[in-house]
């Protein structure tokens, strides 16, 4: 059994924050490391793509191809919720430093929407922050 | 009543085994599950000893982090709103599930019922708010309030397993899950259900245990061999633990007619309150003593018929004083002589789980026929004269079995199982 066990932080203060990326495959956090230091943007499509993969449910994961098309609704096709997607915009929030509004989240409805709207938003502000998860 | 309820299946995540068999070897040997186990790590807080669970490493606000035995399927859909406790939960209900021989597709016809009991995660809701105050309360994790509050065993474990009956919880601070029981019985007598699963679960953090330090109710003794030991005249608190334990109750005939193998049947129970103070016990036990009488009565026996009673007992100085008076004046003032133990000695105190957690355990002795007894017991309080404490486990089959709680402002449940 694990001991380890990390003093919490007062309720004020800025919560703790782990990798994001720790428990994805090295090829995801390869392509991760590859978007900060190059801006490649079909790295940053793996990265995001991975993402979708493991919010999915179990059940609707299984039932769908490993090449997600960019046809594929969240909601409907991937059996994604709406407290999932809300799960994978914080997450994508986290790891890349940006705020998308609830605005933007209701315009994204499918995979390809979903690459778009972060290549746009995360390639514009990408060179002026460094990255949290290394 | 003409109808009556049989204990089907059993799950159990506790300090002393995380299943049935394990579980029941360790209350025959004596063996306790305490271990020097810091629940931060400053040197300067006494509290030394805890009685954790083995196997799983829960102690992160974030599930990404969670491990648990491989032996247990725990879908990401699931996982994400659960809190460590729930993730306890989670495995005993498996357990449980399977060892009553039913499967997720028997719970949604609506004849089944579930109540919880815990009180919630303080240690989630604790993150949950620093992240949600961090940001100005725009951000934070979706799960953070359905994870945390209490209430967030039933919340997961309906939706998880489908079922469409009676879903609630029960918060009674340390009676929680008896409570539980005790109205699970009742919605199967009163014919609204056929099947309960009643679930008791709590998680071992800082924030669950360590608010009770400053109540001075947490032992300071520093020997896991020794800091829980209920009745002793030297005890000085009790012992934090966590885990699960879930118990599936049926209609007696309709688990017949299935073939399910049962380990007891539930036969009565009673509640009654102090009245008296919020945080400690009635120094007589009046309220306990009331509620044993009751439950007695709702079972339609007579305290000469009780072979075992599984105490509360909490290894409190004052809580097991109360508890021991509130015996005598129900069993030894009626010239009646039951074994008395307190598992908590070997277990630790689970809080809201503990009395499903000895439910269970008076399950698994009246099928196996043993009865615990107090090893960690030397010098009986004095408030324990007359009343029949052996250290040692019994290889006595016990027929007719009183389980006691009791929590914060005074609650007393106390349920009884007879043999089958």
């Amino acid at each position: 059994m694990a001991q380890e066990n990390t003093p919490l932080s007062p309720v004020t203060s800025k919560p703790q924050k782990s990798c994001p990326l720790a428990k994805f495959p090295n090829e995801v956090r390869d392509a991760h490391a590859r978007f900060l230091a190059a801006a490649d943007v079909d790295a940053l499509d793996i990265v995001v793509l991975a993402i979708v993969r493991d919010h999915q449910p179990a059940q609707a994961r299984a039932a769908t191809p490993e090449a997600l098309p960019d046809s594929s609704r969240l909601i409907g096709d991937l059996g994604f919720d709406s407290l999932a997607l809300a799960e994978i915009v914080f997450f994508i929030e986290d790891l890349y430093g940006v705020s998308i509004s609830n605005q933007e989240l209701l315009n994204i409805t499918t995979v390809g929407e979903l690459r778009g709207f972060v290549r746009s938003k995360v390639s514009a502000v990408r060179l002026s922050q460094k990255s949290p998860a290394n | 009543m003409s109808r009556s309820a049989l204990i089907t299946g059993i799950g159990f995540i506790t300090s002393i085994g995380n299943d049935a068999a394990t579980v029941s070897a360790s209350l025959r040997a004596g063996r306790h599950g305490m271990a020097v186990h810091p629940l931060c790590d400053n040197p300067d807080v006494a509290i030394k000893v805890a009685a954790p669970v083995r196997e799983f490493f829960v102690d992160s606000p974030s599930w990404r982090d969670w491990t648990w035995p491989e032996r247990y399927e725990l879908p990401r859909e699931t996982l994400r709103s659960l809190a460590p406790h729930g993730v306890y939960a989670f495995c005993a209900f498996e357990q449980a599930l399977a060892d009553a021989g039913l499967t997720k597709s028997d719970l949604g016809d609506g004849a089944t019922g579930l109540f919880c009991a815990s009180a919630g995660s303080p240690f989630m809701l604790h993150h949950h708010l620093a992240q949600a105050h961090f940001s100005q309360f725009e951000r934070g994790n979706p799960m953070g309030v359905v994870s945390s509050i209490a209430g967030t065993l039933n919340f997961n474990l309906a939706a998880h397993y489908g079922i469409t009956g009676a879903v609630t919880g029960f918060v009674s601070a340390c009676a929680s899950s008896s409570h539980a029981l005790g109205y699970a019985l009742d919605e199967i007598r009163l014919g609204r259900q056929d099947r309960m699963i009643v679930v008791g679960a709590e998680e071992l953090n800082a924030d669950t245990l360590l608010p009770f330090a400053p109540m001075r109710a947490l032992s300071v003794n520093p020997d896991p061999a020794t800091a829980s030991r209920p009745f002793d005249s030297a005890r000085d608190g009790f012992v934090g633990t966590g885990g699960a334990v879930v118990l599936i109750i049926e209609e007696a005939s309709l688990a017949r007619r299935r073939g399910a193998s049962a380990y007891a049947e539930l036969v009565g129970w009673g509640q009654a309150s102090d009245g008296h103070s919020v945080a400690t016990s009635h120094p007589e036990g009046a309220g306990l003593r009331k509620a044993m009488k009751r439950a007695l009565r709702d079972a339609v026996a007579t305290p000469a018929q009780i072979d075992y009673v599984n105490a509360h007992a909490t290894s409190t100085p004052i809580g097991d004083r109360a508890e021991a008076h509130a015996l005598r004046a129900v069993f030894t003032d009626a010239g009646a002589h039951p074994v008395v133990s307190g598992t908590k000695g070997l277990t630790g105190h689970g809080l809201s789980m503990a009395g499903a957690m000895e439910a269970g355990f008076c399950a698994l002795a009246l099928r196996e026929g043993w009865i615990p007894g107090n090893p960690h017991l030397v010098h009986p309080d004095c408030a324990c004269g007359g009343l029949n404490l052996p250290r040692e486990t019994l290889s006595v089959a016990p027929s007719l079995i009183l389980n006691n709680s009791s929590g914060f402002g005074g609650s007393n449940v106390c349920h009884v199982l007879r043999k089958v």
